[in-house]
């Protein structure tokens, strides 16, 4: 009897813990954001797809770190098959869905227009759930919330903790922005240090080859003729 | 397994399922750039599913095989995996790391061109696991598991940070080579043409003389 009433706990632990996680990330909070670079090899297309639900708002951005050129085409398409999006040959870009469907979202990155360089592109995701930014964080729903320790309202704490954490999410996604912008620039002033090095080293062979040239051509046009002004 | 870490794996394919995901050919391989700082440990989440869900799959038994690259293209760690588990290492070396992704299936598949779903979810810094947001449970409880999250982004973030920081200082440092770079180039490029014209008038001189035209 003492086993069965132990499984059975157990069981309504494990139900308690998967109605809970319907609502909850990994976090905790409502939003997802999500990160990706990838290198997108010359002449190909890549799609992404997210899953959302429905009236949730998606931002989605976008950057190219490096390839000659720096661009690369875009196309968001909607879980219908609406083309909501379709930039061509841009360095970089942010677009906002401000209610989604029910579906998946599909994230296609062109790169056919270039033959022979591969681009590395760099692109967040970021989702704010709707439906569950005013129910707020589950696991806090059953608290007492009169319940007050000294001054302090275990309401306000809530609140504060989620506001942090809300800020906090915002920094990371900034900061993940910023080391894209960062890594592209950083790739491009390498270019730039190459490209200085052999064009001025070409260019010194080239002056030298081209002062020899002109002693011996000289030379070699009063050896031939042997012409002799007097 | 304990019930916990039943309860953990499936809040993770749950969470798993609403997160992004890409198309994978079998044996093809997909890599993913992320930039880690040195003594980060990273954990990634991902499910493998058939590209339709209620089509059978022919080669039921799909894996994954997981190959990290640190920033030399050294290989970090290379593991298989079954179609849903997670994957964590920790990089020795600051710098961009590259995650690739290959299907293969234990059986040998005629039909080469079937597409499968890799759902992924890659998280860097240590979180703390939240055991089983228990109802009963002390609000205390409650109150520190929160404030250890809030703790361990914001040590993520300082992290970050920091790694940042010492990025800028390798960009400040190339910037300053391309400019010494330029400005020696420069030099020499000027004092070189200088020597060869004089070298050339020295030359033309001797050779007009010998030659007696002047």
């Amino acid at each position: 009897m003492g086993c069965e009433w132990r499984m059975m706990s157990a069981g309504l632990c494990l139900l308690t813990s998967l109605i809970l996680t319907v609502d909850l990330t990994l976090g905790f909070g409502p939003n997802k954001d999500m990160q990706f670079t990838f290198l997108l090899s010359a002449g190909s297309t890549e799609c992404f797809y997210q899953t959302t639900a429905r009236s949730d708002s998606m931002e989605v951005g976008y950057q190219v770190i490096a390839g000659s050129g720096l661009d690369v085409g875009f196309a968001l398409i909607s879980p219908t098959g609406y083309r909501l999006v379709s930039d061509f040959r841009r360095s970089d870009g942010i677009h906002m869905v401000d209610s989604t469907e029910d579906g998946d979202y599909r994230l296609c990155f062109d790169n056919s227009f270039s033959k022979l360089s591969e681009k590395m592109v760099f692109f967040e995701v970021n989702i704010n759930s709707e439906s569950s930014s005013v129910g707020g964080s589950n696991e806090w729903e059953n608290m007492a919330i009169t319940e007050s320790m000294g001054e302090y309202n275990m309401e306000d704490i809530r609140a504060q903790m989620d506001s942090v954490y809300q800020h906090l999410e915002r920094s990371r996604q900034i900061l993940a922005v910023l080391r894209a912008l960062e890594a592209r620039d950083r790739y491009l002033l390498e270019d730039n240090l190459w490209r200085v090095s052999f064009w001025s080293c070409l260019s010194l062979l080239v002056m030298l080859f081209v002062a020899v040239t002109q002693i011996y051509t000289l030379k070699r046009l009063f050896a031939d003729t042997k012409r002799v002004c007097t | 397994m304990s019930l916990q870490g039943i309860g953990f794996l499936f809040q993770c394919y749950l969470v798993l399922a609403a997160a992004m995901y890409f198309d994978l050919g079998e044996q093809e391989q997909k890599c993913i750039i992320e930039e880690i700082p040195e003594d980060m440990l990273v954990t990634g989440y991902f499910l493998l599913e058939p590209w339709e869900m209620n089509a059978l799959s022919h080669s039921p038994h799909l894996g994954v095989t997981v190959t990290v690259r640190d920033p030399n293209h050294e290989v970090l760690m290379s593991k298989r995996y079954g179609k849903f588990s997670k994957f964590t290492f920790t990089s020795h070396a600051s710098g961009q790391h590259y995650l690739c992704f290959q299907t293969n299936s234990t059986r040998f598949s005629v039909f080469a061109g079937e597409r499968l779903k890799l759902h992924l979810d890659v998280q860097m810094g240590e979180h703390s696991i939240d055991p089983v947001p228990d109802k009963t449970k002390d609000n205390m409880k409650n109150l520190e598991n929160s404030l250890r999250h809030l703790v361990d982004q914001m040590i993520f973030i300082t992290r970050q940070q920091e790694y940042q920081r010492e990025k800028e200082e390798v960009f400040r440092q190339i910037g300053d080579n391309t400019n010494s770079k330029v400005l020696w180039w420069a030099m020499v490029q000027t004092s070189v043409l200088l020597t060869v014209g004089f070298w050339q008038m020295k030359r033309l001189k001797d050779f007009f003389i010998a030659k007696k035209l002047v």
